[in-house]
């Protein structure tokens, strides 16, 4: 196999972050510093090297960026302030926008404008389809807007119109990221690697996958522990969020107010406080900037980090209006709350930063998968 | 004539330096006041690049192009390139360099326009800035009685004018004295260096003066009244015959400075059986009779009568000499800063000058290597009853080359750790090395051929700087990634032996400023000029020699000891020597011009 070498790399990786990583003399001490480099998938100091050396294609078929969780030892400890752990993030950003093949990704991360745009875009067709296609489909919801209908989620918004409509978003959404993960599969373990894996190996390792999508144990392996727990809290409650929502919509939103004991609303309570400690944590990090890894934040994280904020605040907003009998309100931010949740889904979970949601758990996966491989 | 072209000013105001000393608003004024300087820009005007500069060459049809800064250098070959495009002399770019010819080194605006009225006329400051010449005292100051102080101290003895040497601890022979060996050659450091100290006690031009700091410098170059303040060593030099017998009976013990802490010292002490001046001398801190008025020990043993005098108070001489040579030195960089090595918390890590006396055969263990263990009254020494290490890792570059502590290389920390891990293969044949590096630096005569010989002998060169060290039980466990054979590195060694680098003397901002000298960011005394003068300073009759000017090896402090040496014979020869570079004034300068301008070429 022929390498090629790409000088431009360096400047293409730079549109996705911030970082001197041209400074790094190759002392070592990132990856003897990091508790999750191991044998065979040493970095960040190798990941570096490549980039270098312009080694795009070694790079593309890498599966440790997304083994990197940044905790920041590595920027923090480096002689050089080459700052790796930023190049490990940039590198998550590039890879993202490699493993899309509609090309939107890259768009997305290197043009604030054309993302906004989308957003905003996305954000317009919710407002517009609530307020004018669904009363030409006969659902006319001015009777109920007023207080003495009472609040009537379920006429406001038909569940079945809502379930329709999350499980297409849903579709959609899974059929881009598997399509993305078939080429991570792709570049990871067939065209670079120059490998074999059995089938047995396939299926044997699959609750590997699981298991780190549930627990995350790798991020546990940082030093630093403080982020495991929030991201975890983050991540379950959004889980949980997502499957009663899209799964189990005709159970949670429902027109009588339960007890608060309720399963539906202790799972609701649950998840709603898990969204919001962990983007307390990562937000009021980023703005306090005391630690290394919320130094640099690209736009993306930004943009990404208000618009979960704005759907969970305009959540709240919906169940707060709900139970004390407030229309209006209620209709208002459950507009609000959509106008946000689609576009979020839309463009962060199979394009930007979200997208990690599949590919960490996959990268672990293939990353076992690649220690029973054999050379083909 | 030179002076009509029309000229551009560019001031490369990127120094690096927070905040910038240099007042360039001033300069760009001053440099509108010659008729030939149409242009002046500075550094963040606009980006600095081919392009951009080929159009203001361009707009404003520049013929000859002045860069003015700090290391302007860095960015001429930008301008020549530009003029070349623009069909102009690419020769015509000028540097006016803000580090040369000490104009720069104290940063006065005053000194910077002589500079740079110069280079505008056209004329090397080299040739405008010459300051007077001021009549010599043939005696002269060394300051610091390590190996560059001696060497000079002795040069300038064997030309029979006298010399004061100047040292601040109890001996002269500095570092040197502590090594075991010196690289490549695994010389004996001792052997070398003990003639040479007595040479500088017994030589009657040279007049030592040991456990004595410098107080004051005043006068002028050629005639610098120095104060010179004795410490109290409470033991008459004189009387004193060395034998030993106060120290045997004194009850204080404190940990020996000069076996870098690795074992204990009475209160009455000599810094080793070699020491020049080979006198006792008392340390005040730890002398019971200093701290509570009872015991005097010392005295009653004494066998020459009012030799140990304990009540005894610094005091000060004044000295006149002609020329000053600094040579203080350096310390090693303190590697408790470096807290993920764990050194000061497991008492196997060990710092290189340590790791020296444990190899010294006059050191604490008599050149066996020996784990460290804890005495009765709880002090961590070394000695001999405590096992051998059978692994041993040497970690390179402890804050040297990074970013967090010093940026510089120390330069002699790869070579000495190449010594060690051969002195320890000596010593203990059966032990294993480890040796962690990022870039093997052996860059003087024989180094790489030594080096070559290391790597023949059975060491692990490992490339790959450990992250931190563990302990794990009685070992030490290190983490690292072997680079090039791509791999983590899982090693539990014994003993643990950090490479640390050069640091500039606590001392040498007190003496810069005492001195009216100046120091780089990281400490060093600046030279007059880089590559020109690096024995020189800014100032008249005030010379560097050894490491006081950047880290250096044994045989270049030799080397420059000389060469100070040298410049110090030189001025008593001739009876003269130039005054400050700042006693040039900007009327003298463009006096100067004018009387050469008017030359024909």
């Amino acid at each position: 196999m022929s390498t090629r070498v790409h000088p431009e790399l360096r400047n293409q990786l730079m549109q996705f972050g911030i970082g001197d990583w041209n400074a790094c003399y190759h002392c070592g001490t990132c990856t003897a510093q990091c508790p999750l480099s191991e044998e065979g998938f040493l970095f960040p100091r190798k990941k570096i090297r490549l980039m270098q050396m312009g080694l795009k294609d070694e790079l593309e078929a890498s599966v440790e960026p997304w083994l990197c969780y940044y905790c920041g030892d590595c920027s923090t400890s480096c002689p050089r302030d080459a700052n790796p752990g930023e190049l490990m993030m940039s590198l998550r950003r590039y890879l993202t926008s490699i493993y899309d093949w509609t090309g939107l990704s890259k768009k997305f991360y290197t043009s604030e404008l054309w993302e906004l745009f989308f957003i905003l875009s996305f954000a317009a067709l919710v407002v517009i389809s609530f307020l004018l296609v669904l009363p030409s489909m006969g659902f006319h919801f001015t009777r109920e807007l007023t207080a003495e209908g009472g609040v009537q989620v379920n006429a406001f918004a038909p569940i079945h119109v809502v379930e329709t409509f999350d499980w297409a978003m849903a579709l959609v959404v899974a059929s881009l990221l598997i399509s993305n993960i078939l080429r991570m599969y792709y570049k990871i373990i067939w065209k670079y690697g120059n490998m074999k894996v059995s089938l047995w190996v396939h299926i044997r390792e699959f609750w590997l996958l699981i298991f780190n999508f549930a627990v995350q144990p790798k991020f546990n392996k940082c030093d630093d522990k403080r982020y495991w727990l929030s991201h975890w809290f983050l991540m379950s409650g959004y889980t949980i969020m997502f499957i009663v929502i899209v799964v189990y919509l005709p159970w949670f939103q429902t027109e009588r107010i339960l007890p608060i004991w309720n399963p539906q609303r202790l799972l609701g309570y649950y998840a709603t406080f898990g969204l919001l400690f962990g983007l307390f944590v990562a937000i009021f990090g980023r703005l306090q900037k005391k630690e290394i890894k919320f130094l640099f934040s690209h736009i993306s994280d930004w943009l990404f980090l208000a618009m979960l904020t704005l759907t969970a605040i305009t959540g709240i907003l919906i169940h707060i209006f709900r139970i004390n009998g407030m229309p209006l309100g209620t209709y208002i931010s459950y507009i609000a709350h959509m106008a946000v949740l689609v576009p979020m889904i839309l463009i962060e979970v199979p394009f930007s930063k979200w997208s990690h949601l599949a590919y960490r758990p996959f990268a672990v996966y293939f990353q076992q998968l690649k220690k029973y491989a054999v050379p083909r | 004539m030179r002076k009509t072209e029309i000229t551009g000013m560019f001031f490369y105001n990127h120094s690096g330096l927070h905040p910038d000393p240099i007042d360039y608003s001033e300069l760009l004024r001053f440099s509108f006041t010659f008729q030939n300087v149409t242009e002046a820009f500075t550094y963040s005007d606009f980006i600095w690049n081919e392009k951009n500069i080929l159009k203001k060459i361009e707009e404003n049809n520049f013929e000859r192009i002045i860069i003015a800064g700090l290391m302007p250098g860095t960015v001429k070959a930008l301008f020549s390139k530009a003029m070349a495009v623009a069909g102009k002399d690419p020769e015509k770019v000028m540097l006016a360099s803000f580090n040369d010819y000490c104009s720069g080194s104290i940063f006065k605006t005053e000194g910077l326009k002589k500079v740079l009225a110069s280079m505008i006329s056209g004329i090397p400051y080299e040739f405008t800035g010459i300051p007077d010449e001021l009549p010599v005292n043939k005696a002269t100051l060394v300051i610091g009685g390590g190996i560059s102080g001696i060497q000079a101290a002795l040069e300038i003895a064997y030309s029979n004018n006298p010399v004061y040497l100047v040292e601040k601890s109890g001996t002269i022979g500095g570092k040197m004295a502590t090594f075991d060996k010196t690289f490549p050659t695994l010389d004996c450091a001792a052997c070398i260096l003990t003639p040479k100290m007595v040479e500088v006690n017994q030589h009657p031009d040279i007049r030592l003066m040991s456990y004595s700091e410098i107080k004051e410098v005043a006068g002028k170059p050629g005639d610098f009244i120095v104060k010179v303040l004795k410490k109290a060593r409470k033991v008459n030099v004189q009387t004193c015959i060395g034998c030993g017998t106060c120290a045997e009976k004194c009850p204080a013990q404190a940990p020996s400075e000069f076996d870098a802490g690795t074992c204990m010292r009475k209160a009455i002490y000599i810094p080793f059986p070699q020491a020049v001046p080979n006198k006792y001398l008392v340390d005040s801190e730890n002398c019971i009779y200093l701290k509570n008025g009872k015991c005097k020990a010392c005295v009653k043993a004494c066998p020459v009568p009012g030799c140990i005098d304990l009540d005894e108070k610094d005091s000060e001489v004044t000295i006149n000499v002609g020329n000053i040579i600094l040579a203080t030195g350096y310390k090693p960089f303190n590697a408790l800063r470096m807290a993920q090595f764990g050194y000061g918390q497991f008492p196997n890590v060990l710092n290189s000058l340590e790791f020296e006396r444990l190899l010294n055969a006059s050191g604490p263990t008599g050149g066996n290597i020996h784990m460290r263990s804890q005495d009765k009254k709880g002090n961590w020494i070394f000695n001999t009853t405590t096992p051998r290490p059978e692994k041993l890792a040497i970690i390179h570059c402890v804050g040297s080359r990074d970013k967090n502590f010093n940026k510089y290389c120390s330069r002699v920390c790869c070579m000495y750790s190449l010594k060690f891990a051969h002195l320890i293969m000596e010593k203990l044949p059966e032990a294993e090395i480890f040796e962690y590096f990022i870039d093997m630096r052996s860059f003087g005569k024989g180094y790489e051929e030594f080096y070559e010989r290391i790597r023949q002998e059975e060491v692990s060169i490992i490339r790959g700087k450990t992250a931190k060290v563990e302990q794990r039980g009685e070992k030490l466990f290190l983490r690292g990634e072997d680079i090039l054979r791509g791999e983590i590195l899982e090693n539990t060694v014994d003993m643990v032996i950090l490479s640390v680098g050069l640091e500039a003397g606590e001392d040498a901002l007190k003496l810069a400023k005492m001195l009216n000298i100046t120091t780089n960011a990281d400490g060093w005394f600046d030279e007059a000029h880089y590559n020109l003068d690096p024995t020189g300073t800014c100032r008249g009759g005030i010379y560097l020699a050894g490491t006081c000017q950047g880290p250096k090896d044994i045989p270049d402090c030799v080397a420059q000891g000389s060469a100070a040496a040298a410049r110090v014979i030189q001025s008593i020869l001739k009876g003269r020597l130039r005054d400050d570079v700042s006693s040039v004034s900007l009327d003298r300068v463009e006096y100067k011009i004018m009387e050469l301008s008017t030359v024909p070429i």
